[in-house]
C-alpha cells in the first residue's frame, strides 16, 4: 500500500528536519502530485518527488493525520477477531435483508452452506431439526393428507356414481383394454372443469390485487367481490378458528352447484379460483405454486401495501396461469348417414319379425278355429317356402277352411290348405248328413244327446220317411251317433190315402186271350188317370213321389208261358194308355204275373174272368 | 389504480346502509349484514387528478350485546362514524367504537357523520358534546341519507385525508 509506506517514511524524515520544513515539503509534493495528476504532460518535465524539502512531507503530514488514526483503528478492527466478529454482527441481519431483497443471489450461495449444516446437524443430534420442524410438520403432514384422501375420496366417489351405468360399463370395458384402474379411467373422463375467476387479494385489507377470469365469465364487480370474500373469510375464522385472531383456518373450499370456490392462503396474500365443474385435486398444487412464487418475488411490496396496485407490477401474466380448463374429449361425431343403414336395417328387421310375430299368432288362431269344427281334424300346420301349410282331414260336410280363412285377417295367399275328405262320426255332422241326405220334413227337428251320443228325431213325418231315415241309420258306419226315432209320429194324408186306395182297387178287365181291355174299359182307365194325376200331386205336396207297378194277370186257362207273355201285353197296353191319358211313364212301371197271382184262386169263369184283369199298386219313393 | 379500505361504523339504526346505498349502486343484498355482518359496496372517486377506489365495509351496528367484529375493519384506511343525531345515545356508541379502533387498528382518518339531518329539529345531541369533540379535532359532518345532504362531500373529505 503506498500511502502507508509513505506515511511510514514521513514519519522518519520529519524527526531530521523542522516541522515548518516538512509539512511545506510535504504540501509542495502534494501540489506536485496534482499537478502531474491533472496534467500528464507535467509528469515528463518536473521531479516526481522533492526529496528532502520537509515542508511538503510536514503538509501530507497534516492532511492525512486523520485518516492514519481512523485506518489504524480499523485494520486495528480487522486484524482481531474478536473485534471483527462484532462489527459484522452489527449489521449482519440488515446486510442480509439487503441482499436477499435484491436478488436471489443471497439464497443461491447460502444454499450449499445451509444443506451442508442441516446434515450435520441431523448426523449430531437429529432430535434438533424434529424439534424444530414439528411445529410445521403436523399440519403440513395432515394438509397433505386430507388433500391425497380428499382425491382419492373424490375418485371413489365419481368411480361409484359411474359403476353401474351404462358409461360406466363402457368405462370398465376401457380400464380392461387400457390396463388402468376404473378409477384412473373415471377420473379421466369426469374430471372437466374450467376455472372462471382468479382473484389476488391482500389478506390484510382484504383489497383487490389483481383479477383475471376466462373469456366470457360472468361476474360481480371485482372489487366487491374479494371485499365480501375477505369478510366471508373473516367471518368464519372468527367463528370457527379455536385461536381468536388466528391467521388460519378460513374458508379453503366452497360449493355451490356446479361452481367451487377454491382458496390458498398465503402470508400476505390469498388466491382464490372460481372453478366450474370438478377440477382435479392436483389444482391446489397449481394454485399453491402460483401464490408461492408471488410471494417469493413481491414479499416487500406486498408487506407494505397500502392500496396502490402499482408497486406490485404486473400480476395479470402470473395469474393466467390459473386459468384452466379441461373440456370433455369430444366423442368422434358419426355422420348420420352411417346411422341411417343399419337403423333402416334394424326397422326392417324389427318389422319383419313384427309381421312374422302377427302372422304366426294369427295362423295359430285360425288353426285353433278348424280345431274347434266338428269335422275337420288338423294334423299339421308349418311354414315353408314362405307360405303356410295347413293340412289336415276333413268331412264334406264340415265348415269350409276357405271361409275361415277369410276371417281371419289372413291373406289367401299366405295359407295353403291340403284336405283329405274323411266321414266324420261327430253326432253335429252325421246331423249335417241326416239333413243333407233325408231332407227332413219341416216338422222334424234333430236333437243332439251328447252324453248319450244319441240323436233324437222329434215331431211328425211320413211313413216314407220315417222308413228312410231308418234305412240312413242302419247304414251308418259303427261307432256313429246312435239315431232314435222314437218319437216320430207317423202321419197319413187322407186324400193320399183315399187316391191310392181307390187307384189300388181298379181292376181293368180283359177278354179271354185278349191283350187289350175289354169293351167299357175307357172309363175306368180314365178314372185310374184321373185319380193317378191327382195323388201325384199330393205326394208333391207332401214331399215325395209315387210310382204305380201295373200288373197284368192272365186267368189259368192256356200255357203259362203264354200266359205270362199276355199278362206282360195286358200291363203294356193299359201303361200306353194311361201315357195317352197324361201320366208320365217314368212313374209307371210294369210286371207280369201270369196265372200265378190270380185274383180269385176258383176255377169259375166269373172267377177266371175276374183273374184277366190288370191292377194297379202304388208306392212311394224319393 | 389507488384503492382504500373504508369502514362505516355506528350504532344499530344510525343510518349506515341507507348512506352508502345513498353513495353507492349497492350489488349485494343487505342480508349479508345480517348473516355475515357486512357488506362491501365500492365507490371510485377522484381525488386531485388521481382516481381512487373506496372499498366500503357496512359493518353490521354495534349495541350492549353484539360488538363489531374488529376483524372487519383491520386493513381500513379509514372509516365513518355514524351517528343518528335524533338518538343521543349513538354518539356514545360512536365514541366507543372510535376508542376501540384507535386502540386496537391505530390512528387512521375518521370523519363523524351526525345523520338524519332532514329530522335537526328532532336532535337531541348536546351541543357541547359536539363542540368538544371539534375541538378534540375530529372532523364532523351532518349528512342526510334521506336528501343526500353532505354524503358526496363527507366522502371526498375522507378520500382526500387517506390519501394525504
Amino acid at each position: 500500500m503506498p500511502g502507508l509506506s509513505l506515511a511510514a517514511r514521513d514519519a522518519s524524515s520529519t524527526a531530521e528536519t523542522p516541522p515548518e520544513a516538512a509539512r511545506a515539503r510535504q504540501l509542495a509534493a502534494l501540489l506536485l502530485e496534482v499537478a502531474r495528476c491533472v496534467d500528464k504532460d507535467l509528469a515528463s518535465v518536473l521531479p516526481s518527488r522533492l526529496d528532502g524539502d520537509p515542508r511538503l512531507e510536514a503538509v501530507r503530514s497534516v492532511l492525512l493525520e486523520q485518516d492514519r488514526a481512523a485506518f489504524d483503528r480499523l485494520q486495528q478492527k480487522v486484524n482481531d477477531p474478536q473485534q471483527l466478529a462484532e462489527a459484522i454482527s452489527a449489521v449482519l441481519a440488515r446486510a442480509f435483508d439487503l441482499a436477499g431483497s435484491r436478488d436471489e443471489q443471497l439464497a443461491t450461495v447460502l444454499a450449499p452452506t445451509m444443506e451442508r449444516a442441516t446434515q450435520a446437524s441431523i448426523r449430531r443430534d437429529p432430535n434438533v431439526l424434529v424439534g424444530i420442524l414439528y411445529p410445521l410438520m403436523g399440519p403440513a403432514i395432515s394438509k397433505s393428507i386430507a388433500e391425497t384422501l380428499d382425491g382419492t375420496l373424490h375418485g371413489l366417489n365419481q368411480a361409484f356414481k359411474h359403476s353401474f351405468s351404462w358409461r360406466g360399463l363402457k368405462w370398465r370395458l376401457e380400464a380392461y383394454r387400457s390396463g388402468s384402474t376404473f378409477a384412473d379411467v373415471v377420473l379421466k373422463h369426469t374430471v372437466v372443469f374450467r376455472v372462471e375467476h382468479v382473484f389476488l387479494i391482500h389478506r390484510k385489507t382484504g383489497l383487490l390485487l389483481e383479477h383475471v377470469a376466462a373469456p366470457q365469465a360472468a361476474s360481480q364487480d371485482p372489487h366487491m367481490v374479494s371485499g365480501m370474500l375477505t369478510a366471508i373469510q373473516d367471518f368464519v375464522r372468527d367463528s370457527f378458528s379455536p385461536e381468536k385472531g388466528s391467521s388460519g383456518g378460513g374458508i379453503d373450499s366452497l360449493r355451490l352447484g356446479e361452481l367451487l370456490l377454491w382458496c390458498e392462503e398465503g402470508p400476505s396474500a390469498f388466491l382464490a379460483a372460481v372453478i366450474r365443474g370438478n377440477p382435479p385435486e392436483t389444482f391446489h398444487t397449481v394454485l399453491r405454486g402460483t401464490l408461492a412464487r408471488i410471494h417469493e418475488e413481491l414479499r416487500g411490496p406486498l408487506d407494505e401495501f397500502n392500496g396502490d396496485s402499482a408497486t406490485l407490477g404486473d400480476l395479470v401474466a402470473r395469474l393466467e396461469g390459473c386459468l384452466q380448463q379441461q373440456e370433455q374429449p369430444q366423442e368422434k361425431r358419426i355422420s348420420p348417414w352411417l346411422w341411417a343403414l343399419p337403423l333402416a336395417l334394424v326397422l326392417a328387421l324389427a318389422s319383419w319379425m313384427v309381421l312374422r310375430t302377427v302372422e304366426a299368432y294369427r295362423v295359430e288362431a285360425y288353426v285353433q278355429e278348424l280345431r274347434g269344427q266338428p269335422g275337420v281334424v288338423v294334423t299339421g300346420a308349418e311354414r315353408r317356402d314362405g307360405k303356410w301349410h295347413v293340412s289336415g282331414l276333413r268331412d264334406p260336410l264340415a265348415a269350409d277352411p276357405a271361409e275361415l280363412l277369410a276371417n281371419s285377417n289372413l291373406g289367401p295367399e299366405r295359407v295353403v290348405g291340403h284336405w283329405e275328405p274323411y266321414q266324420a262320426l261327430n253326432p253335429a255332422i252325421v246331423v249335417r248328413r241326416i239333413r243333407s241326405t233325408l231332407n227332413p220334413p219341416p216338422d222334424v227337428a234333430l236333437l243332439i244327446d251328447g252324453k248319450s251320443n244319441t240323436i233324437r228325431a222329434l215331431g211328425n213325418a211320413p211313413q216314407h220317411w220315417v222308413e228312410k231315415a231308418r234305412a240312413l241309420a242302419a247304414a251308418l258306419p259303427a261307432g256313429s251317433p246312435r239315431i232314435d226315432l222314437s218319437a216320430l209320429k207317423d202321419i197319413q194324408d187322407p186324400t193320399f190315402i183315399r187316391l191310392r186306395n181307390a187307384i189300388q182297387a181298379h181292376i181293368i178287365s180283359f177278354d179271354s186271350g185278349a191283350p187289350r181291355p175289354g169293351p167299357g174299359q175307357e172309363a175306368a182307365l180314365d178314372a185310374v188317370a184321373s185319380e193317378l194325376g191327382e195323388l201325384i200331386r199330393v205326394a208333391r205336396g207332401l214331399g215325395f213321389s209315387v210310382r204305380v207297378m201295373i200288373t197284368g194277370h192272365a186267368d189259368s186257362t192256356g200255357k203259362e208261358t203264354s200266359n205270362l207273355s199276355l199278362s206282360a201285353a195286358r200291363a203294356e197296353v193299359v201303361r200306353s194308355m194311361l201315357r195317352a191319358r197324361g201320366i208320365a211313364p217314368d212313374l209307371l212301371s210294369v210286371r207280369s204275373a201270369g196265372a200265378l197271382e190270380p185274383l180269385r184262386p176258383g176255377a169259375s169263369e166269373q172267377e177266371q174272368a175276374i183273374n184277366r184283369s190288370v191292377t194297379f199298386t202304388v208306392s212311394t219313393s224319393d | 389504480m389507488l384503492q382504500k379500505k373504508v369502514c362505516v361504523l355506528g350504532a344499530f339504526g344510525v343510518g349506515k346502509t341507507s348512506l352508502v346505498r345513498r353513495y353507492v349502486q349497492s350489488i349485494f343484498s343487505d342480508a349479508y349484514l345480517t348473516t355475515v355482518g357486512v357488506k362491501v359496496d365500492k365507490k371510485t372517486l377522484t381525488v386531485g387528478t388521481e382516481p381512487v377506489t373506496l372499498v366500503l365495509w357496512d359493518v353490521a351496528g354495534e349495541d350492549d350485546v353484539n360488538a363489531i367484529r374488529m376483524t372487519y375493519v383491520r386493513g381500513a384506511a379509514g372509516y365513518f362514524l355514524v351517528v343518528d343525531g335524533t338518538r343521543a345515545e349513538t354518539l356514545e356508541v360512536a365514541r366507543r367504537i372510535q376508542e376501540r379502533v384507535t386502540k386496537e387498528i391505530g390512528p387512521i382518518p375518521f370523519m363523524l357523520l351526525l345523520n338524519k339531518a332532514d329530522l335537526q329539529e328532532n336532535w337531541e345531541l348536546p351541543t357541547q358534546s359536539i363542540e368538544a369533540l371539534e375541538r378534540a379535532g375530529w372532523a364532523i359532518f351532518r349528512t342526510s341519507a334521506k336528501t343526500g345532504d353532505s354524503v358526496e362531500e363527507a366522502f371526498q373529505e375522507l378520500a382526500k385525508r387517506m390519501v394525504a
